[in-house]
């Protein structure tokens, strides 16, 4: 990772606590994860704890700490698309890709996550890849959709 | 200048320093209000939830820790009531099925009128009480130990789980930890964990005078406030 990137995040932003969680999103969505390297500088720049910032990039789900995959499969399992089927869902997501939730495939392509809400009930059940919704999914939709993130590799793998 | 506060504890007049909690006003005036993540001169957290009492406002009782509630003029508190027992109790059974292995809490569990545990053994060795982490960071401003992740898997540990230079070795961490003490009987392997109840004879005063620190050596185990 370049520390030129960190250091045009962290411009402006140096000696402000209170800025944790804001640099903290922009670490994530620049480099996918939030490196124990970037920790450290964030920790010297923003005259935060190190433990503290662990402590709060470990807490929340929207921060990862291990490298994610390009594509980052979020899968919902609140109550509302767990009613709606989000069970069916994450066994075809985990089926399709090997890979348990939390976990990256070998290729480093996909990313499967879980998380509790996506604050969009009322569409559910919810998948979001990479940021983007996609509402009402089935096991069929949610097949189509990493197929057409990864064509080749789903042909091999798929069965119907 | 101090300031000072009337207030009501089970019916009696104290006296109290403006600023002060409820459970330092209960502490210094001999009342046992039973805690575990209490420790003086760190801020409070309220994490055990040992120190539950009534807070009664209105007419209407809420129950509350005392330890993170702060004096106020006027204030009524309950701290012995049938319905704070029974939480009480409640909340000792689960922490002595989380962490089973330690003297401190098998003596809470007594005193907090503990008579079988009804919920499986977990046998950890933490019950996230948060004293190591705040007598780390506040004491001695090291910061070197913090709570990692959160709901089920809230654990504390050093960044990126290595010690770091941060830590100085002083050990006062380990001195609070309420883990540290094993039962008197040794350590119970996973399977037969029990809940120790031997020291129920120190109770044999506690119950007769129910909301007055009679003393007890129950409380050992972790530095309760008395000694």
């Amino acid at each position: 990772m370049s520390p030129e990137l960190l250091d045009s995040i962290l411009e402006g932003r140096r000696s402000q606590p209170h800025q944790l969680i804001e640099v903290l999103h922009d670490v994530q969505e620049h480099y996918g994860y939030i490196s124990e390297d970037a920790m450290k500088t964030i920790s010297n720049d923003l005259g935060v704890p190190l433990i503290e910032i662990y402590g709060v990039a470990s807490f929340y789900k929207a921060f990862s700490l291990k490298p994610r995959g390009k594509n980052v499969i979020t899968m919902c399992t609140g109550t509302a698309c767990h009613v709606r089927g989000a069970k069916p869902l994450l066994n075809q997501a985990t089926s399709q890709l090997g890979v348990q939730p939390g976990e990256t495939t070998q290729d480093g392509l996909f990313t499967i996550e879980k998380v509790n809400c996506l604050g969009a009930c009322a569409f559910g059940p919810i998948v979001t890849e990479n940021g983007d919704y996609h509402h009402d999914m089935s096991p069929g939709k949610l097949r189509k959709l990493i197929k057409s993130l990864h064509p080749t590799r789903t042909e091999e793998t798929s069965h119907d | 200048m101090l300031q000072y506060v009337n207030m009501k504890i089970d019916g009696g007049d104290f006296r109290a320093t403006k600023g002060s909690s409820v459970l330092d006003v209960a502490i210094e005036y001999g009342i046992c209000i039973p805690h575990l993540c209490h420790v003086p001169n760190l801020s409070e957290i309220g994490a055990c939830r040992l120190c539950i009492v009534e807070h009664v406002v209105n007419g209407r009782s809420k129950v509350t820790t005392s330890c993170t509630l702060l004096v106020k003029e006027g204030m009524v508190i309950r701290s012995n009531t049938e319905k704070i027992k029974k939480l009480r109790r409640n909340i000792a059974e689960l922490l002595v099925a989380q962490a089973p292995n330690s003297r401190a809490i098998q003596d809470i569990a007594v005193r907090c009128g503990v008579k079988e545990v009804r919920y499986p053994f977990r046998n950890e060795n933490c019950v996230l009480c948060g004293r190591c982490v705040r007598v780390c960071s506040e004491l001695f401003g090291a910061k070197a130990i913090g709570f990692v992740g959160r709901g089920k898997d809230r654990r504390v540990e050093p960044p990126f789980g290595v010690l770091s230079d941060l830590c100085k070795h002083c050990g006062t961490c380990i001195d609070l930890c309420p883990m540290t003490f094993n039962p008197c009987e040794g350590y119970m392997k996973s399977g037969e964990e029990h809940l120790c109840g031997k020291c129920e004879s120190q109770m044999l005063l506690a119950d007769n005078l129910p909301e007055s620190c009679v003393w007890c050596e129950l409380g050992e185990g972790f530095q309760c406030s008395r000694y």
